[in-house]
């Protein structure tokens, strides 16, 4: 099953392939991605899908949540806000 | 006035600096004290810099060996490690030491030289795109490209080090950054907060305490990392429950304590596994369920409610679903959760950690073994009762380490250093040197064996130039033992690579490099060997010759729960 999470995060050197690594190491395929710029900010809009069924969405989305400069993140469920 | 007064600026406003001297300038504002590194070419303004300031450089002999002695600093002084190196293979070489640091937990700070950005992508000379390569190992990383932003930035740096769950974060500076002057550097402020979780939350935990009839705490190295030691000591002496500690917690409960039942997982205590699976509540106080302690994560605690507390959200329920789930500070919550649970009636577990503790006396370690020849494990207790409470052990990864974690005792979590997370090979010695430095009046001991000394011998020559009074033990089977361990146990003794019998002579390289060195053979050498040790003043070296067939017990075999340990004969 695919999820679409989407992210806001600060533009910086690395920022994206900081998030992509991320989430491929955690162990989910990216099956599509969208990424648009808002000033100081990216926003990536990212289809991802566990490589078996030991992956769990919500904890991926804390992991990125981890990340410094992520500032928002929800995916179609809206299951988590980031932001302050 | 005349023309040249007049060009003077005005006392308010900043003479020009550059990116270099405001690195300096911004790490002495921070209260940085010691720093180890290696220069090179594209950091060479920054060790331009650093001559003449109140930075204590410490020069290693590898990067690899500045990375662990500034990670081992950090651990036993509780502030940020820092270090620093050159472009291409400088940056590369501290590599593992980030990894350590950022499986660990522990606050580091790297910085980098690297080439000039006008050349960068280019395949400049020593380039490497070190922020590429440490993205999966870092808390974060840096890119600086304005020597304004300098300031800026490794303050932000420290405080990401050093706040929530710490980890290592890289600084990378172009050399153009690091020669470009400014008299504006951006300032930043930072806020330090302290997550507490809401009191329902804490009552849910009590309540799941309360309800429990078969609880153990379950402590992680997040308890020293957050300053919660006492928080927890004060839970365990206030409740009674069984306590099980994880490697990198060894010290957080003092060693013979009543309730504590040791390390749990592969090489931990019979009792601590055992207690474990028939507990039906864990209380986790900053732990990650790592697989070194947990054996087949399915079958582990398998009656168990989690009640997790810990600093990182993402821990929680991880790897395990959790009961009720403590996301902060672990010090402000478990110090809630005592003031609760002290103004309620006493937990009454007694009759379930009275059965514990004697499972624990009566099968406590063994330290006879037959034989003349020299025994680690009851070598390492001797030497940890003769050194006192000021004692500090430096691991290095292999069968020692594991002897230490069994045999040793530790009165304080700042005692026991070990790469627990990555288990890398040569953070011995340079653990040593950062131990030392961090705790100057304390008896570190480096405990290392054939294999990993190996890795990292080069800092000797660190401890010989700065005179560091460390003292080493080298455990030497001539072999890489934890490898030919499970060779001998789940390879059918098919001994691939792992026979070291062509080491040097430990006694003369040593020696060689300006250090007191001498040979333990034998049993009945030990004890004046290890008051040797203690008693030098400047930094020694025991060279231990031991069985190459001695194996650590008890064993989890991988893929098997943690009741089903294995004991094997001395």
């Amino acid at each position: 099953m695919s999820d679409t999470i989407h992210i806001q995060i600060d533009r910086a050197d690395g920022a994206l392939q900081r998030l992509i690594g991320l989430v491929e190491r955690r162990g989910f395929f990216i099956d599509g991605i969208d990424m648009a710029s808002e000033g100081a900010a990216l926003n990536i809009a990212m289809t991802v899908r566990g490589r078996d069924a030991g992956r769990c969405i919500d904890n991926l989305g804390l992991q990125i949540d981890r990340l410094i400069g992520a500032r928002r993140i929800s995916n179609d469920a809206a299951f988590r806000s980031a932001a302050a | 006035m005349s023309a040249a007064a007049a060009t003077f600026k005005p006392a308010t406003e900043a003479a020009p600096r550059s990116g270099a001297r405001l690195v300096v300038s911004t790490l002495e504002k921070l209260g940085v004290e010691v720093l180890f590194g290696y220069p090179g070419g594209a950091i060479m303004p920054i060790y331009d810099a650093l001559a003449g300031s109140k930075l204590r450089h410490y020069l290693c002999r590898h990067e690899q060996g500045a990375a662990f002695a500034a990670d081992s600093y950090a651990r036993v002084s509780g502030k940020v490690g820092v270090c620093m190196a050159t472009s291409g293979p400088g940056a590369t070489n501290l590599v593992t030491g980030i990894a350590n640091a950022m499986l660990d937990s522990i606050p580091m700070v790297c910085i980098t030289g690297n080439v000039a950005q006008g050349v960068m992508g280019m395949d400049a000379f020593q380039e490497v795109d070190i922020l590429g390569v440490t993205l999966p190992i870092v808390k974060h990383s840096y890119l600086v490209r304005h020597a304004a932003d300098i300031p800026a930035v490794i303050e932000e740096a420290f405080h990401i080090a050093r706040s929530g769950r710490p980890g290592p974060v890289l600084i990378d500076l172009p050399k153009d950054v690091q020669f470009e002057m400014t008299s504006e550097p951006r300032g930043i402020h930072l806020s330090n907060e302290t997550y507490i979780a809401e009191g329902a939350v804490i009552a849910q935990a009590e309540a799941a305490i309360r309800a429990a009839k078969k609880p153990v705490l379950y402590i992680g190295g997040g308890a020293k990392i957050s300053g919660a030691v006492e928080a927890v000591r004060e839970f365990a002496r206030m409740t009674g429950i069984p306590q099980v500690s994880t490697l990198n917690a060894l010290g957080t409960i003092p060693t013979g304590q009543d309730n504590f039942l040791g390390m749990l997982g592969m090489h931990g205590t019979r009792a601590a596994n055992e207690a474990v699976q028939e507990s039906d509540l864990l209380i986790v106080v900053g732990a990650r369920f790592d697989d070194r302690a947990t054996g087949k994560l399915a079958e582990f605690a398998p009656h168990a409610g989690v009640v997790h507390f810990d600093i990182d959200p993402s821990e929680i329920g991880k790897l395990r679903k959790v009961a009720v789930g403590v996301t902060g500070d672990l010090k402000p919550n478990l110090e809630a959760l005592n003031a609760s649970l002290a103004a309620g009636p006493a937990i009454a577990v007694n009759d379930w950690a009275d059965r514990w503790r004697a499972q624990s006396i009566a099968q406590a370690f063994d330290y006879n073994a037959p034989g003349e020849g020299v025994f680690a494990p009851q070598l390492l207790n001797e030497l940890s009762k003769k050194a006192g409470p000021g004692f500090i052990a430096a691991c290095d990864v292999g069968q020692h380490q594991m002897w230490v974690a069994q045999y040793c005792e530790f009165s304080r979590p700042q005692a026991h250093v070990t790469s627990g997370g990555l288990g890398s090979m040569g953070f011995g010695l340079p653990a040593g040197i950062g131990a030392k430095l961090a705790e100057p009046d304390a008896c570190v001991v480096t405990i290392t064996g054939d294999g990993g000394v190996m890795m990292n011998i080069q800092e000797l020559a660190t401890v010989n130039r700065f005179k560091i009074p460390l003292k080493i033990i080298l455990l030497d089977n001539s072999r890489l033992g934890m490898v030919r361990q499970w060779q001998e146990f789940f390879f059918e003794r098919n001994f691939s690579e792992v026979d070291l019998s062509d080491n040097p002579d430990f006694v003369k390289v040593a020696e060689a490099f300006g250090i007191e060195a001498f040979r333990i053979d034998s049993r009945d050498q030990v004890s004046a060997g290890i008051d040797r040790l203690l008693a030098c003043e400047g930094p020694i070296l025991a060279h231990v010759i031991i069985d190459p067939e001695d194996n650590v017990w008890p064993l989890v075999p991988p893929g098997k729960n943690n009741a089903e340990m294995l004991e094997g004969a001395r």
